[in-house]
């Protein structure tokens, strides 16, 4: 990550300076940073399409070129984004040649995508208004910039999306063109790409439509939220209602994460009642669920219910809202459980041993209650403040804004109960229905205790992408877009 | 191959970094392709995301993301080649196995491809068995081949 590639250099360069020239304007600057960097703290603009601070350079649309001449003499043209800053370093950011150059690859940018505006609007400023070489897409909206990848690796840490084949059908795309199992539907990728494109949108989360419905700003759409008495708390709440719809009929399969010890899950499809009862639920590990959600469809199956992660109910509806096109009668119900953070089961095993000696074999249970962590080890009860875990915590989480699974048909959790019952978010009538196939005692659920979560996680994400946002919405003003 | 000696493979490779194409290669010689059992093996052990598995298996032609036949057959279609014939070569070959270039018989006996140059031309038209190359091959010369080859147990 850059960030730390930063930390490295300032070690073994203690900072040192040089002195440069931007446009025949003398600058200092740290020994390494960007010319792009340097240029921008004068006021100089240089145009770029697959920049950010915040992410690696990559140096792939070539927009930021110059030209330069060092203290030996050779003059050339780089890519100011990723050429380091050094001493006597002769600068031009608009001479003829590299008027020249940025011209000619605007053409090249302009053939690729002819249709996308931020282009257009490049070309037009170098004066190309039509696409003088071969088009061969005219759809075409990926520069194969990789900004998306880039964000998606180093910010979030999912990797969901990447480059994949060479040459001309070098594209953007998950694993094999199918739906990912990795992607958090963070949007993250939407929100850096430089030219709208939808590649990213086939096969990731990042934008669904959304339920429709009365809705509240922290618990999502919603016609019921109450609370639900179950002396077995969760598991058991969840499990009675998708035992009944399996045995009525409304459901003829559950997609679940299933707990193997542990930290560890593994994802199932499950036919009858019966198997769903015998088996526990994994509920906060993250775990490569779609594909298996996939693989039930592919298997015929079509009355599906799916319990993940918000995340992971964010993937099953853009599934669903995706394949109703061709398979009219699909129908996936989500049961959404509220998530503050899943955490990563490796760095979770590290940490709690560090902090209790124990080791991962020897944990009988694990809990979170009142902002604690709990485990119960060798007959003895071990906990822990949740924010000690904070380095434990799954990649991409702290940019997920989504406590309360937004877009589960229901989403249920502890929150807003008391020990003994659980609390239950109605959003679609699909919900409804299931619910009504099964047995409990209602009673009224605490609202602001799962407003309150919902809006710690929004304003966690909100600190998180902030710095992001700001960064992009500079550099679309400089653009005039 | 089975999951385990799968695992086996990886297992060698588990703990170094920048191995990704070193594993691929050794498990395309011994599976004849990259399954995508084998990528979420990988992913499980090295902790290599999957998309860059993908990424890295689809780049290189030596890597194949598709079942591979027992006998990978390459047609040469550079430029020396193909002014000797070597489309008519490519005919005979598409015509006898019954599949196109590019594709692997069901069977899972032969995969046709074409190339560009093998770096041979004075023997041209050449066509590339398995590593092993054949000079001057006529249509007819390469269908006796293949049926050979099929018949072979
Ligand atoms: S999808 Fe957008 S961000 Fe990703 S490579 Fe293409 S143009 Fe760049
Ligand atoms: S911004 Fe430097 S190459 Fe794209
Ligand atoms: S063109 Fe066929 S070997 Fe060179």
């Amino acid at each position: 990550m850059r960030q730390n590639a930063e930390v490295v250099e300032d070690k073994t360069e203690k900072s040192e300076y040089v002195t440069l020239t931007i446009d025949g304007i003398e600058v200092k600057a740290r020994k390494g940073t960007p010319l792009l960097e340097v240029a921008r703290q004068i006021g100089v603009e240089i145009p770029t399409l697959c920049y950010y601070s915040f992410v690696s350079p990559y140096g792939s649309c070539r927009l930021c070129s110059v030209e330069i001449t060092t203290k030996s003499g050779r003059n050339r043209i780089v890519t100011s984004c990723n050429y380091p800053a050094e001493d006597g370093l002769k600068v031009e950011t608009k001479s003829e040649k590299v008027i020249m150059v940025r011209k000619g690859i605007l053409e090249l940018l302009l053939a690729r995508c002819p249709k996308v505006v931020r282009v257009k609007n490049l070309a037009r400023e170098y004066g190309i208004t039509e696409p003088t070489l071969w088009v061969s897409d005219q759809d075409e909206d990926c520069i194969l910039c990789g900004l998306c990848v880039r964000a998606c690796k180093e910010l979030i840490g999912v990797s969901a999306i990447n480059f994949a084949m060479r040459g001309v059908k070098r594209e953007i795309t998950a694993p094999y063109h199918k739906f990912s199992d990795d992607c958090i539907g963070c949007g993250v990728c939407a929100l850096v790409c430089p030219t709208g494109s939808r590649k990213i949108r086939q096969h990731t989360y990042a934008t669904i439509a959304p339920l429709k419905g009365p809705k509240d700003e922290n618990i999502g759409v919603n016609i019921d939220i109450f609370s639900a008495h179950s002396p077995d708390s969760l598991d058991g709440f969840v499990k009675a209602v998708i035992a009944a719809g399996l045995k009525s009929g409304l459901l003829d399969s559950v997609v679940l994460a299933k707990r193997k010890n542990s930290f560890a899950a593994e994802a199932v499809i499950i036919e009858n009642s019966e198997d769903f009862l015998n088996c526990s639920l994994a509920n906060s590990v993250r775990i490569k669920i779609v594909s298996t959600l996939m693989d039930a469809i592919a298997k015929g199956k079509r009355k599906i219910a799916f319990i993940g992660l918000p995340c992971q109910v964010r993937a099953a509806r853009k599934i669903e809202q995706t394949l109703q096109k061709e398979i009219p009668d699909l129908e996936i119900t989500s049961i959404g459980l509220f998530c503050l953070n899943s955490f990563n089961p490796k760095k979770l095993v590290e940490k709690i041993n560090s902090l209790f000696k124990v080791d991962e074999k020897q944990i009988e249970n694990i809990s979170v209650k009142d902002g604690k962590f709990i485990i119960q080890a060798k007959s003895k009860e071990h906990s822990v403040a949740l924010e000690k875990l904070d380095a434990a915590i799954e990649n991409g989480c702290v940019y997920c804004n989504d406590f309360p699974a937004f877009f589960a048909d229901l989403a249920i959790g502890t929150a807003g109960s008391e020990p003994g019952s659980v609390t239950v978010i109605v959003r679609t009538d699909k919900g409804k229905m299931l619910l009504e196939k099964a047995n409990f005692t209602r009673d009224i659920a605490q609202k602001d205790d799962v407003v309150r979560l919902s809006d710690f996680k929004k304003n966690r994400a909100k600190e998180h992408t902030a710095p992001i946002l700001k960064e992009i919405y500079a550099q679309r003003s400089r653009k005039g877009e | 191959m089975t999951n385990s000696q799968i695992d086996k493979i990886i297992a060698k490779y588990e703990g170094k970094s920048g191995v990704l194409i070193q594993l691929l290669l050794e498990l395309q010689r011994e599976l004849n392709w990259i399954s995508p059992e084998a990528v979420k093996r990988i992913n499980e052990k090295l902790g290599i995301p999957i998309s860059e598995i993908y990424r890295v298996a689809s780049f290189y032609t030596a890597l194949s993301l598709e079942p591979r036949g027992k006998y990978l057959i390459r047609v040469c279609a550079g430029t020396a080649c193909y002014i000797r014939g070597g489309l008519r070569v490519l005919d005979a070959a598409e015509k006898t196995i019954g599949i196109k270039a590019g594709e692997t018989s069901s069977d899972l006996k032969f995969t046709l491809e074409t190339v560009n140059c093998l770096g041979c031309c004075a023997l041209g038209p050449v066509v590339e068995i398995n590593g092993k190359y054949y000079g001057t091959v006529t249509p007819k010369r390469l269908e006796e081949i293949i049926c050979r080859k099929r018949s072979e147990k």
